[in-house]
């Protein structure tokens, strides 16, 4: 009986972690110092070296909240990161057979680089699908009804406290 | 006699046929220049704009869900009027597709697929995703294109375009609306020049800060977009149309940290608005699991 509640409060604590897992994972693409805040004036709280596979928690302005595979999280530069398992597919992804990525699962619903939709119900939306299309006037007619007006759109704005900021343009930089 | 018209056609074939061929392909030339930079008019670059929303719209259909399509297009106009074009009559749609893309049209029409919207995690990566298409129509991206590939008479004293009379529903006439269309067909599955895509990119994150959101919405979404396995065919669009996530996250982040833009980082998030309003949305299809690789803090640190 005793034995039967002890497992179930580890159930209980294992779905736990996987319900905070399930924010998703990434590998860092350059070995870096974790923060203990989203700033880059914030404490450094320990190096992360690259490849390193991590979870990923929050994210505020340009930084991750991130819980690293020894536990400890902290907070790390959005584009020191590349999201998604290994092996998910992305051309930067080193591929590791036999790996069931999260993204790995998207793979199932289409068939081939023509983009057939195999599985009943998924609506795609393919260069094929653009290049063929049969224009619809009234679809476009349609739109009018859910347009808004400035001052509503203004309004909705201020209910969520943005207020309109005044900045330039971001000149070109060579990466 | 014979032997005088033979050399007078020799002489001519020599000197004359090149002359008269070269001046042709000449005014060819300038009339191609003259129809690709006669500016629209405002009406004009309407009735392109509905033309080719016509044909968009022919793919892929906007979703009937009022509260939805009201709500972005709220937050599209509120990150509209940030532009230099706030006075655009302004068109946003949420389109039907488990597929993952957003497009604009020229006059002020913007698509975004409800694929897209599910992958995102908060209004400041909506207001992102706005921005870049916004900027398409601010800077007349589509409408270049657009009028040079379809070779429209702008200017002519018959012009294809119908105009003035009916105001914003001005129509083309029926030979200008298929060239429109059929230049669109090949526009939206081919994609504008890389450059477009890139300069939308840093565009679009401004447009998001002086709306008061955090700029790095649009990065956010372009890191999930780099995270979306390629086979599985939801990116086939975008990424036939656009330059990879890889090299527009390298050139928009480059740019935004010569811009400073840190110093917006703080700004509205917009979480629980942005998951309140896609409520309602029918859940993802399986093979499509909700890719929720970064939710943001709900609270401020």
């Amino acid at each position: 009986m005793r034995r039967a509640l002890v497992t179930g409060v580890l159930l209980l604590a294992t779905l736990g972690v996987v319900q905070a897992d399930s924010g998703g994972t990434a590998q860092t693409v350059v070995a870096g110092s974790m923060n203990d805040g989203p700033y880059s004036d914030a404490n450094p709280i320990g190096s992360v070296p690259v490849n390193t596979n991590v979870t990923i928690l929050t994210r505020q302005g340009g930084w991750y909240k991130v819980r690293l595979p020894t536990g400890q999280t902290g907070w790390l530069p959005m584009t020191d990161l590349r999201l998604g398992n290994p092996g998910s597919g992305g051309s930067n992804t080193p591929k590791s057979s036999g790996s069931h990525g999260f993204f790995s699962l998207f793979e199932s619903g289409r068939s081939g680089a023509s983009g057939t939709t195999a599985t009943t119900g998924v609506r795609g939306l393919n260069t094929g699908d653009i290049a063929n299309a049969k224009p619809d006037p009234a679809a476009v007619t349609e739109l009018d009804q859910w347009m808004a007006k400035p001052a509503a759109a203004t309004a909705f704005a201020g209910e969520l406290k943005l207020k309109a900021e005044k900045l330039d343009y971001l000149p070109k930089v060579k990466p | 006699m014979i032997r005088r018209a033979a050399l007078l056609l020799a002489a001519l074939l020599a000197l004359g046929l090149p002359t008269v061929a070269s001046s042709i392909d000449v005014s060819n030339l300038f009339n191609s220049i003259k129809q690709a930079f006669t500016p629209a008019t405002l009406e004009q670059e309407e009735a392109i704009g509905n033309a080719a929303a016509a044909t968009l719209l022919g793919a892929t259909k906007p979703i009937q869900d009022k509260a939805v399509q009201e709500y972005v297009n709220k937050v599209g106009l509120w990150v509209a009027l940030q532009s230099d074009r706030p006075d655009l009559p302004w068109r946003f749609a949420v389109v039907d597709s488990d597929d993952i893309d957003a497009f604009a049209a020229p006059g002020g029409y913007v698509f975004i697929t409800r694929g897209l919207l599910q992958h995102m995690h908060s209004e400041a990566e909506l207001a992102g995703v706005l921005g870049h298409e916004i900027t398409h129509v601010v800077l007349k991206h589509h409408l270049n294109a657009l009028q040079r590939a379809a070779k429209l008479d702008l200017a002519g004293q018959a012009a294809q375009v119908g105009l003035a009379s009916k105001g914003y529903n001005s129509t083309l006439d029926q030979q200008a609306f298929e060239k429109v269309s059929n230049a669109t067909r090949n526009l939206y599955s081919k994609g504008l020049d890389k450059d477009d895509e890139f300069d939308a990119d840093r565009a679009g994150v401004v447009l998001a800060a002086r709306a008061g959101y955090d700029p790095y919405g649009l990065l956010a979404v372009l890191q999930t977009l780099e995270g979306v396995d390629p086979k599985s065919g939801r990116v086939q669009l975008l990424l036939a149309t656009h330059p990879s996530p890889e090299d527009r996250i390298a050139a928009l982040s480059a740019a935004m940290a010569a811009g400073h833009m840190d110093k917006y980082g703080n700004q509205v998030e917009g979480v629980e608005r942005f998951e309140a309003a896609i409520k309602s949305l029918p859940p993802m299809k399986a093979d499509v699991p909700v890719t929720k690789a970064a939710p943001v803090a709900a609270t401020k640190p």
